[in-house]
């Protein structure tokens, strides 16, 4: 069943920023590039590593996992690069307003 | 590396620290020597941003390339130097390597042009007369550039492209950028991270679709001054339905400071692709070899590695494929020899990405004068790889009982549809296949000979005859007076 979650207003996740969501055992990363928020699994396929402790590159639209590298794009879940060769999930973003809410199965 | 001598059959009568000696004991003559040092430039030991920055600027490099450089940079200092592997990497003083060292002006593609003293040390490694008799294209890297690039016309003209790194930046800048360090990126691991900083050099290979290189294309290392870094970049793209076979060798001169080579080797086989890349490594036993290597096979793809180590002080080494389409088919085929105060630590890596893929991994280890031969590996089989199939042999062979070696495999399997199976074999050369031999008239250092070739026979017939024969007799230097 589809639930609808509230994250942040758009205020607090500006341009280039990104925070981890927790919600029901799920670890989300919601990233905001160049205006756009995007918001995928926060779990690097590879080893498992987290994230959003990662470099966003806005204009690639990319995270980079922290540990070995492996870079995740944004908007599909899928790597780009080895070491990871597994896409993430993806998690539908609604702007509501002013307010940024995720679509959660 | 075509040139051969020949080893007397019988050897004359030594005592046991005598043969001891003689062990490498032409490895200064054939490859230890060192040429005066005429350099345009040679960077001051240790690395920094500024150091980085030179040789960007050196290189004329576009703006990317000098962020992805300076970055690398940054993870390199973030992260901390290894502590598994070996405890040798403790040695490893990152400040006390030059890390730019730049001999001539260009790459060349006359041997005429290339400046004197570097031409005779290749002629005298017998690169250009082996580049006559039998190989498609020829770079011949010394220090931290190449000095040589040749490739053969009629391959040019059906538009396969074999030129240095440095090149290719230049002359080919998007494919560079479509494909660089998509398979290793630079927060891999610290050493490619440092190797992403400083890279200079190394091959960039791309085979259009369908031409199959029929003769290998070679690149050549040399290292020549003290505490040198030598730091190469190689990218391989094999086309759709594509074939080259890939050789490399190296040597270096024998001194008693340290130096570090840390190559990155990046391969991409697209569907129905094949590359073959082979490693004669003979690095002088003052080197550290710490390189990541690694493939990734499309649909229908082969990518085969055939890795022999005899050189080096420590190498760590794990050449990886990366079967990512249905049907794909990884081999890893590699030899260690490890001598007195050397540690080989030699493996490979296969991941089964799609259903149906298909690998080999076969290792073999030689320890002897207390070296240390290591087989590191993984396999891994990813949940949806179904009917895969693979199969892992490491085998060791310990001449002496002043030596060792270790086995660290990894299998991991998330499918169960699947067909695995791993043997290992630690043996010593065995009292009665001694005897039976020495029985039919061979003497005991013969027939030690006769029992480590046959050891090792299953991967040298993969090698190119003249490499095959090279290898060999290597292998018999190296147990030159092995009995005692």
């Amino acid at each position: 069943m589809t639930e609808i979650v509230d994250i942040c207003t758009l205020q607090d996740l500006p341009p280039g920023a990104m925070r981890l969501v927790e919600y029901d055992g799920l670890e989300i990363g919601v990233f905001n590039c160049a205006g756009t928020v995007y918001a995928i699994e926060d779990r690097c396929s590879h080893d498992d590593g987290p994230l959003v402790e990662g470099i966003l590159d806005q204009q690639a639209c990319t995270i980079e996992c922290p540990r070995h590298g492996a870079l995740f794009d944004l908007k599909t879940g899928n790597p780009r690069t080895l070491p990871a060769y597994q896409p993430v999930d993806t998690f539908p973003v609604i702007i509501d307003n002013d307010l940024i809410k995720l679509e959660v199965e | 590396m075509s040139t051969t001598t020949n080893v007397p059959v019988t050897a004359p009568v030594l005592t046991e620290n005598e043969q001891l000696a003689q062990i490498n004991s032409d490895y200064t003559e054939r490859y230890g020597f060192h040429d005066a040092e005429n350099y345009l430039y040679k960077a001051p030991k240790g690395i920094n941003k500024e150091i980085v920055e030179k040789i960007s600027e050196f290189k004329s490099e576009p703006q990317w390339m000098r962020d992805f450089r300076l970055k690398a940079l940054e993870h390199f200092f973030a992260k901390p130097q290894p502590t598994w592997g070996s405890p040798m990497l403790a040695e490893v003083d990152y400040d006390d390597i030059h890390y730019f060292v730049r001999a001539s002006e260009r790459a060349e593609r006359s041997w005429d042009d290339v400046p004197e003293d570097v031409k005779n040390t290749f002629d005298r490694l017998g690169i250009p007369e082996a580049e006559r008799k039998f190989l498609s294209g020829v770079g011949a890297q010394y220090e931290s550039e190449v000095v040589y690039h040749q490739v053969n016309k009629d391959l040019e003209a059906q538009g396969v492209i074999f030129m240095d790194m440095d090149t290719a930046l230049r002359e080919h800048e998007e494919i560079v950028k479509q494909y660089f360090a998509t398979i290793i990126p630079a927060n891999d691991n610290k050493l490619s991270a440092l190797n992403s900083a400083v890279w200079s050099g190394g091959s960039f290979v791309y085979v259009p679709p369908g031409v199959k290189v029929e003769m290998p294309l070679q690149a050549y290392f040399r290292i020549n001054t003290e505490s040198m870094g030598q730091f190469e970049r190689t990218l391989i793209i094999a086309d759709e339905g594509s074939y080259v076979h890939y050789v490399e060798g190296c040597t270096a001169p024998t001194y008693s400071a340290n130096s570090l080579h840390s190559a990155v080797v990046e391969l991409i086989a697209k569907p129905g692709a094949r590359i073959r890349y082979t490693t004669v490594q003979n690095w002088s036993t003052n080197v550290f070899n710490l390189v990541t290597k690694r493939a990734v096979a499309e649909t229908d793809a082969t990518v085969e590695w055939v890795d022999c180590n005899l050189g080096s002080k420590l190498t760590m080494k794990y050449p990886s494929v990366y079967l990512t389409g249905e049907r794909a088919h990884g081999e890893i085929l590699s030899i260690a020899f490890a001598g007195k105060g050397q540690h080989q630590d030699a493996g490979g890596k296969i991941i089964h990405a799609a259903p149906n893929t298909t690998s080999n991994i076969f290792a073999k280890s030689i320890s002897k004068d207390g070296g240390r031969g290591s087989y590191r590996g993984l396999l891994e089989i990813a949940k949806g790889a179904h009917g895969s199939k693979s199969k892992v042999v490491c085998d060791a062979l310990l001449l002496d009982e002043f030596s060792r070696s270790d086995t660290y495999p990894t299998i991991r399997i998330s499918e169960d549809d699947v067909n695995v199976g791993h043997e290992a074999t630690v043996s010593k050369v065995g009292e009665d296949q001694l005897f039976y031999l020495m029985s039919h008239g061979i003497s005991e250092e013969e027939a030690s000979k006769l029992i480590v070739n046959g050891f090792i026979e299953p991967i040298t017939k993969e090698l190119p005859m003249e490499y095959a024969v090279e290898m060999n007799r290597l292998i018999e230097l190296q147990m030159e007076g092995s009995i005692g």
